[in-house]
């Protein structure tokens, strides 16, 4: 068993230098700063290797400890050894996972789909690392729900990634519905969106539990591009959790609006960490971007910072992030009106995340989706 | 049918009822007026249990219990409703999924049959009917984005769905126009039954118009200083509350 170091990669790896005057992640390290990723990293692991198993064709795609199991028809899968990952990155893990990673899976979505993408962990006190890249053609509309089933996972580390590759005129929508919890895996995601001339990237991430987990996004926009990226996170005991994202509007016109709404109990902690970047041949713009938190418990912490970044004069930017507890005024009302207290906190904190999670549209994914929150929630009362 | 003796309370360090005393008598219509300032809101707040207002000596006897000593939902499971003066706007909260949970609540309590989402539909959508309330305030977040006429009229609705003994109407007739007070006071005509108990703090004589009160109270500086009938009411629309007070 080992820990996660420098000493996984080969010295003679492309990206070892890079890691190397990078340093991996410390207490001190910025997006890390309050995850506490050192125990996570210090921790002994087996190292699993992936099989490169024949998977067979089904309704999604089904991750299984690192390899495709199972592909749904209209994408194209395939492993390959090596990637050219963004130099520009800001995370050390990104570079790492991409460096420890034994292959990574190439997913190709050709036409319009829509399918789920299962992420399943069944190995105990595993380190597993794997990376999925994924391509769409131009002009398609993809919709790609993403799931975890970490069964039998425990003291493990998941360490993935993607690097989507959104095209010209092409809309990504991404659900990401995450429910994790203590006994099972860590999990940190390390992602890169690259989305191109008039594509539009929608992020949705619904993650609850008590578990620890971490995902950080670098979300590129072209001109025309859009992203809308909504966060529902609702995290009890003592977990630590959050989004860390940078937005870069590189070319002219591109537009990304960003809501987090967080809901901590106990004594967990909350990292939303945003900045959005409007660089200097970006003009006409525009940047919205909100953070609000309610904390249930006066042992709750909230890390909530919002960040613009902006070179030019033509554009549209706010930003805005609050956190505090639940209206005392509104549980009144609901008491006065004979609900008991617990219920009618209950009531309030579905209200606060329900915007969110309808959000998304679709009717199938919002029931399995409010099922999920319930589940962690009750969860929390019993 | 409600008993206050020597009720007194205080909000922070301030005290605001100093010793109120007031028979409350089933089955009538009780009007409380008095000048702004002068306790009314916190006698209301002190029934319902409000966590801003800490009653520090008397007693609110009702069905045989002491208020004082139960938690806000129990009272109103009790009985006990009250129509606030401004009605708070929780986005989020479906106004039809909050009222079907109250109406439960209140069910499960007298051990009754709960009522299923569609009977309550059917139920809400008669009663807004009647109020004249447009029919998607129904689906709409509790009190999201009303006016202020439309607030109170769901007060009311909420009112005539949850059936209350004991009934406290704080200023309900404020910002309403002339068709509002007419369906607000229709609402409250069809809860008079004999049995039911209303207390209702008003500045305006045009309420009374409509639901025909049985007593009036005035309420000056924390206390009642005087009880009396309707005739009450035409002195102070002719004379003030100076000439009450002075009397």
């Amino acid at each position: 068993m080992k820990a996660v170091n420098l000493d996984l990669v080969h010295t003679e790896h492309p990206l070892y230098a890079k890691l190397q005057s990078m340093g991996m992640p410390a207490n001190k390290t910025e997006q890390y700063r309050n995850f506490a990723i050192k125990p996570l990293l210090a921790q002994k692991y087996h190292f699993y290797n992936p099989e490169k198993s024949v998977p067979k064709e089904g309704e999604k795609l089904v991750i299984t400890n690192g390899s495709v199991s199972e592909f749904p028809s209209g994408v194209q899968v395939r492993y390959e050894s090596d990637f050219v990952c963004d130099n520009a990155h800001y995370d050390v893990l990104y570079f790492y996972s991409h460096a420890v990673s034994v292959q990574t899976i190439y997913v190709e979505v050709t036409r319009e789909s829509r399918f789920e993408l299962e992420h399943i962990c069944n190995q105990a006190e595993t380190f597993l690392p794997y990376r999925i890249v994924i391509s769409t053609a131009k002009n398609i509309h993809v919709e790609i729900f993403e799931t975890f089933r970490f069964d039998a996972s425990e003291q493990s580390f998941v360490l993935y990634g993607l690097d989507a590759f959104v095209n010209t005129d092409t809309t990504l929508r991404w659900i990401r519905n995450a429910s994790i919890n203590q006994a099972q895996a860590k999990l940190v995601g390390t992602h890169r969106f690259n989305v191109a001339r008039e594509g539009a990237l929608e992020l949705n991430t619904f993650d609850f539990g008590d578990a620890n987990a971490l995902h950080l996004y670098k979300i590129d926009l072209a001109e025309h591009a859009w992203s809308r990226a909504a966060h529902l996170l609702y995290a009890n005991t003592q977990a630590r959790s959050g989004n860390i994202i940078a937005i870069n509007h590189n070319e002219v016109y591109a537009k990304s609006a960003q809501e987090a709404r967080y809901i901590l109990a106990d004594e967990a902690v909350g990292i939303f960490d945003s900045k959005i970047r409007v660089d200097a041949g970006a003009q006409h713009s525009h940047a919205v971007q909100n953070s609000k938190a309610i904390l249930l418990s006066p042992h709750a912490h909230m890390y909530a910072k919002p960040q613009l970044e902006i070179y030019i004069d033509e554009l549209e930017a706010s930003h805005g992030a609050t956190i505090g507890e639940l209206d005392a005024d509104a549980l009144f009302y609901l008491n006065s009106r004979g609900i008991e207290a617990e219920e009618a906190r209950k009531i309030l904190v579905l209200a606060f995340a329900q915007s969110l999670i309808d959000s998304i549209g679709s009717s199938h994914y919002v029931e399995k989706i409010n099922q999920a929150f319930e589940a962690a929630y009750y969860k929390k009362e019993q | 049918m409600m008993q206050i003796k020597n009720l007194h309370a205080k909000i922070g360090e301030k005290e605001i009822l100093k010793g109120v005393n007031l028979a409350l008598e089933k089955g009538k219509v009780h009007v409380l007026m008095g000048t702004n300032g002068s306790g009314k809101s916190t006698l209301t707040k002190a029934i319902v249990g409000h966590y801003d207002v800490s009653v520090t000596a008397g007693t609110i006897e009702y069905k045989g219990k002491n208020l004082v000593d139960m938690p806000a939902e129990e009272r109103a499971l009790e009985g006990v409703f009250l129509s606030f003066q401004n009605p708070i706007e929780i986005p989020g909260v479906n106004n039809a999924y909050f009222l079907r949970a109250a109406l439960n609540a209140k069910e499960k309590y007298r051990g009754e049959k709960e009522t299923n989402a569609a009977e309550f539909l059917k139920l809400m959508r008669a009663h807004a009917q009647k109020l004249g309330m447009n029919p998607d305030m129904i689906s709409r977040g509790l009190n999201d984005g009303f006016s202020g006429g439309e607030k109170k009229r769901n007060e009311i609705l909420q009112m005539e769905i949850l059936q209350p003994d004991m009934i406290l109407l704080d200023e309900i007739d404020s910002g309403l126009d002339i068709d509002a007070l007419k369906a607000v006071s229709q609402g409250i005509n069809r809860m008079k039954d004999g049995e039911r108990t209303f207390l209702v703090i008003t500045h305006y004589k045009r309420i009374l118009d409509y639901i025909h009160p049985d007593y009036v109270h005035i309420f000056q500086d924390g206390q009642v200083i005087k009880n009396g009938g309707p005739e009450l009411v035409d002195v102070l629309e002719s004379e003030g509350y100076q000439a009450i007070v002075k009397d």
